[in-house]
């Protein structure tokens, strides 16, 4: 034979084995291997978890956890469904139950119930309920919470007694919150400036008063405090119901802070420098957001801050914020994961985690334990997010809800900062999302 | 120098340079009007820089060029009224060998009916008539060459320059191809200056041959005066084929007949003497003795190559019929009508 | 010798192509036919597809998000792949010569294709701030509050719809490097001679560019338009994602490919976004037809 038709046989000999070789290692790859657990966030919260890793690394060792770490949520997901559909899931993933109703509909999640019934770690009681529940499927237990967080207003607190303007405080009205906002808003001179002119006008400000998402997660609690609904059945949604006097009015009143009083940055603003930056950097000086900014936050040095309640309406509700691991029914290695579950959920992982600052921990103990409301770290008041708890309202898991949380983000975003009309939004939002709900699988 | 002919062109004195390397030196020519001159030369020599620094493609570094009375050393080409033959023949793949021929036309802004009405004599003048709707990529070698001449006829130019035209031809119709341009010049009485380093091409072509060598003209002449009295060694040796014999003039062969005064009694050690193979008798009784080393028979002719008793190469031609055979031994003999005698040192011509 | 020379070498050349068809069919026909089928199907990626024959396709005609995602994607073919063509095909004129800086202006007109995508597109997040990003503040110098020098609000890439559609058509300008060095190399090679031709009949040089370059490189764009074509339902996708996250709301620049990304590994609606992958096949191959046909009748150039 010719050298090159020797090369080419050999070309394709190598094609073909590496071929094989690669398909081996999936069938007949060693079954026990390290616990895989897919997680996204920000690079402080990526070392919270590598914190909890390497505790429960020396807490067992032997014990074998390795991170996936996704760039974001979107990619988190991605991940997720491409694994399953290959038949290689991860053993364990960290979700928001905002998203993790399309794989619990689709058979993806291991139910824990007889895990948990035959475990002497976990005992369900110890949890709040609020974030339990909001895991469970069809009646079955099928991911554990590792923290329960309700939106809070982050504050600038340097700010504010440089400006001597009141911190705001439990109980306080949304009027208050406008208020305050306006009296933060404030131009380099430190002079208070409406923001609404501030397009083409002679001065930005150069502290807005506050940053909050037009998004449908930062909307609901508002609704519900003012006695309206977002969607016409929790459990099983089929619309969304911001037609209502009571949400049109905390719409409206969401958008007003931007199209009516400027307190909020433009959308070229945030473009520029998103909240939590602007918050951080000291140009905001108020920032609705949940827990998972407090890691992002503990590295700042410049001023000090601290945390308040939502304002209310009628009655205080806030919305709830909760992550928790899942075990993929996939998952080759279910009794190592389950033990690392739990180890991370357990008292001894919760502390770890908390102590980060990453969460607010879903075991009730710990929680009230110095770990998480000790003052070595701010924020000081971070009893608020406790003092809210009874309080939060959880959003539907209706599989096609990050569709449905994306749709509504666009609609809202162009209420906000292209100030389109409110019949308009509400009818959009409405109209476009029924096909989503029609389309979504409940639990 | 006598004064230039107002309708011809003139080179005075050019100098050229490609990358800093000078390639004319101070190269001075003339060309009447409705003259055809040949420049010649071995490749190197710088004769198609002499068509580019004409055309006003290459800068000169020295000298003026001008063109019928006009000074165009620093115009641009497109302002020299010159055409261009080139030996590529520079056709244009996507357009027909109408749109080729008018493309001179056109970009000049002549109205398109007239520019094809001109297009289509000037093929006519040339015979390639019918084939102006084809494209350069459908023709024979002859036919582009004759498209390409056509495309320098069309526009009238004061003076056309032909670079190397006949050389991608074979030997047959390159020498109808020369017989047509030579007729064709006759006819349009054209100002051509035409390059080639083919001696006999420039022979047949010429009005006036120029030889080039190392970037400078060695002679300016006609035909006749290159064949018959070349000024330099090298313009003896370049024209005529095989070349020149050379030998030093005190050499073995020893020349029958009145030598030039004086030259043989003063300069005997620095001269050498030239003849061409025709002027070679193989039977002279007096003639230097030699051997024969090998013979070409080309139809009637015939070429022997000889080594004389010192070792020098000598080649005779005779008539085939009487050809001699390879290890003859032969006696050399020439006349001093037929020699040409060189400065060993400079290789100009002995003028007594 | 039993063996006759021809099928000797035919032998030989099977043998060199295997490799490449075994890639081929393995990891690009296989998936793409698998994906074909799966359009004819409902299938999340978690459980097993389920047929449901064309209602993926009457589905995508009533979707207003394919809609525009479909349109956005067909303007930015119409748009970019003749600027990206023309912007190359400036710089290889501009740059064919030999002169000083030219090797350096080669190389920075290469150099932005060079550029891992997912870095190319946060480099232009940086320079797209609509605040503090490079080009903004340029266009803001001499200009007073926040203006640009003519009184007018400097381009809001990011947050204004036709503004960010400019920006993906812009950052996709910049990475025509490979375009540019096929359109440099085949402007090297046309003859010397025929410019100086042109140049002794004093053609101008719009004259030499129009008579001349243009159409001996003719059959080179075309060929280059037909790729960008097929490659610009490409070329979309990372600036959108990265960049401009489909924005701004609603679905500014949502292109094809986004939006079968989205609607694939985000919504898990596998099964509709590969309808919507076959759309854009079949788009693709009827622009592709439809360039040859136009181009065809130009390769005849090169019958020397």
């Amino acid at each position: 034979m010719r050298p090159k038709a020797l090369v080419a046989l050999l070309l394709s000999a190598v094609l073909v084995l590496t071929g094989c070789g690669s398909g081996g290692d999936d069938s007949s790859g060693d079954r026990g291997g390290p616990v895989k657990l897919l997680v996204f966030g920000a690079p402080e919260e990526l070392a919270a978890y590598r914190t909890l890793l390497d505790a429960y690394g020396k807490a067992r060792p032997g014990a074998d956890v390795q991170l996936i770490e996704a760039s974001d949520r979107k990619d988190l997901l991605a991940r997720l469904a491409t694994s399953v559909a290959g038949g290689a899931p991860p053993d364990l993933f960290l979700m928001n139950y905002r998203f993790y109703g399309q794989f619990a509909a689709k058979g993806v999640v291991e139910p824990l119930d007889e895990r948990i019934a035959g475990s002497d770690v976990v005992d369900p009681a110890a949890y709040y309920p609020v974030a339990m529940d909001a895991f469970t499927w069809g009646g079955k237990q099928l991911c554990l919470p590792q923290n329960v967080s309700s939106l809070a207003v982050y504050y600038n607190r340097s700010l504010f007694q440089r400006y001597g303007v009141p911190e705001p405080k439990a109980g306080w009205s949304w009027n208050d919150l406008v208020g305050t906002a306006t009296a933060m808003t404030r131009d380099s001179r430190g002079l208070v400036i409406k923001g609404t002119e501030s397009e083409g006008a002679a001065q930005r400000p150069v502290v807005h008063g506050l940053g909050v998402e037009p998004s449908i997660i930062r909307l609901a609690p508002f609704v519900w405090s003012n006695g309206g609904e977002i969607v016409d059945d929790p459990d099983k949604p089929t619309r969304l119901t911001l037609d209502t006097p009571a949400a049109r009015e905390a719409l409206k009143n969401l958008v007003d802070l931007r199209q009516a009083y400027g307190v909020v940055p433009t959308d070229e603003e945030v473009e520029a420098e998103d909240d939590e930056s602007r918050f951080a950097n000291g140009r905001l000086a108020m920032l609705m957001t949940s827990r998972r900014a407090t890691t992002n936050f503990r590295t700042i040095t410049g001023f000090e801050w601290d945390v308040a309640p939502l304002p209310v309406y009628q009655k205080s509700v806030g919305v709830l914020h909760s992550d928790a691991y899942c075990m993929t029914r996939g998952a080759k290695n279910k009794d190592a994961a389950w033990r690392f579950l739990e180890y991370a959920i357990g008292e001894e992982g919760q502390k770890i985690i908390a102590a980060t600052g990453r969460t607010v921990p879903s075991h009730i103990a710990v929680s009230q334990s110095p770990v998480f409301l000790g003052p070595a770290q701010p924020p000081r008041s971070a009893k608020v997010f406790l003092d809210a708890i009874p309080t939060v309202r959880a959003l539907p898991t209706v599989s096609t809800w990050p569709e449905i949380e994306d749709l509504t983000y666009g609609i809202l975003e162009n209420a906000m900062h292209r100030g389109d009309k409110l019949d308009d939004v509400v009818r959009d939002l409405d109209q476009q999302t029924r096909p989503l709900f029609a389309r979504g699988e409940n639990g | 120098m006598s004064g230039p002919d107002p309708g011809g062109l003139v080179l005075d004195g050019v100098s050229a340079a490609y990358r800093g390397t000078p390639v004319l030196h101070e190269v001075d020519l003339t060309v009447d009007r409705g003259e055809l001159l040949v420049v010649l030369g071995p490749s190197g020599a710088g004769k198609s820089t002499v068509l580019r620094v004409v055309a006003g493609l290459e800068p000169v570094t020295g000298g003026r060029v001008r063109i019928a009375g006009r000074d165009v050393t620093g115009s641009r080409p497109g302002r020299r009224n010159v055409s261009m033959v080139f030996q590529s023949y520079a056709l244009f793949p996507h357009l027909s060998v109408a749109e080729n021929i008018a493309f001179g036309l056109e970009v000049r802004d002549v109205p398109r009916r007239t520019a094809r009405e001109r297009a289509r004599a000037a093929a006519e003048s040339v015979g390639c008539a019918a084939l102006l709707d084809r494209r350069p990529g459908q023709l024979s070698g002859g036919e582009r060459q004759r498209v390409a001449l056509a495309r320098a006829l069309v526009r009238e130019p004061d003076v056309f320059l032909l670079d190397e035209p006949l050389s991608n031809l074979d030997l047959a119709l390159r020498v109808e191809m020369r017989a047509e341009l030579r007729a064709l010049h006759d006819r349009l009485g054209a100002t051509m200056v035409h390059v080639t380093h083919d001696q006999t091409e420039a022979l047949v072509l010429a009005d006036r041959i120029a030889v080039l060598r190392d970037g400078r003209v060695e002679q300016v002449g006609t035909p006749d005066e290159i064949w018959r009295t070349p000024a330099t060694r090298f313009v003896a040796r370049f024209v005529g084929s095989p070349a020149m014999n050379l030998l030093p003039a005190d050499g073995p062969v020893r020349p029958r007949g009145d030598s030039p005064p004086g030259a043989l009694v003063t300069d005997t050690g620095r001269l050498e003497i030239g003849f061409r193979p025709e002027a070679v008798t193989l039977d002279a009784a007096d003639g230097a003795p030699a051997t024969v080393d090998r013979v070409e028979v080309v139809g009637e002719d015939a070429y022997a190559y000889l080594t004389l008793a010192g070792g020098e190469p000598v080649v005779a031609r005779v008539p085939a019929v009487r050809r001699p055979h390879r290890d003859d031994s032969v006696r050399v003999g020439v006349r001093w009508a037929d020699t040409h005698v060189f400065h060993a040192a400079t290789g100009l011509r002995y003028r007594p | 010798m039993s063996v006759r020379p021809d099928a000797r070498s035919r032998r030989q050349l099977a043998l060199m192509l295997t490799p490449y068809l075994v890639g081929l069919v393995g990891l690009v026909l296989l998936p793409a036919l698998v994906t074909l089928g799966l359009a004819f199907t409902e299938y999340d990626l978690l459980r097993p597809p389920t047929w449901v024959g064309l209602d993926n396709l009457t589905a995508l005609t009533d979707d207003p998000i394919f809609r525009v995602a479909l349109v956005n994607s067909l303007v930015f073919a119409l748009v970019a792949v003749p600027l990206r063509v023309l912007v190359a095909l400036g710089l290889a004129l501009l740059l064919h010569r030999r002169a000083l800086g030219v090797g350096s202006a080669r190389g920075a007109a290469l150099l932005p294709t060079a550029v891992p995508e997912i870095a190319y597109g946060l480099l232009w997040l940086w320079l797209f701030n609509p605040l503090y990003g490079p080009i903004n503040q340029l266009l803001r110098t001499g200009g007073e509050n926040g203006l640009t020098v003519l009184g007018r609000t400097p381009p809001q890439w990011l947050t204004d719809p036709t503004d960010a559609r400019a920006a993906i058509i812009l950052m996709s300008l910049f990475t025509m490097g490979e375009t540019f060095v096929v359109l440099l190399a085949a402007r090297r090679s046309l003859p010397r001679d025929v410019y100086e031709m042109a140049a002794l009949e004093d053609a101008t040089g719009w004259d030499v560019f129009r008579r001349i370059t243009l159409p001996l490189m003719a059959p080179v764009l075309a060929l280059l338009a037909v790729r960008d074509v097929v490659a610009s339902l490409h070329f979309t996708f990372v600036p959108a994602f990265v960049v401009t996250d489909g924005g701004p709301p609603p679905y500014s620049t949502t292109y094809l490919s986004l939006f079968v990304y989205q609607t694939g590994f985000e919504y898990l609606r596998y099964g509709y976004a590969a309808a919507a992958t076959l759309v854009m096949i079949l788009l693709t191959v009827a622009a592709v037809v439809v360039q040859w046909r136009l181009f065809r009748r130009y390769r005849g150039f090169y019958r020397l």
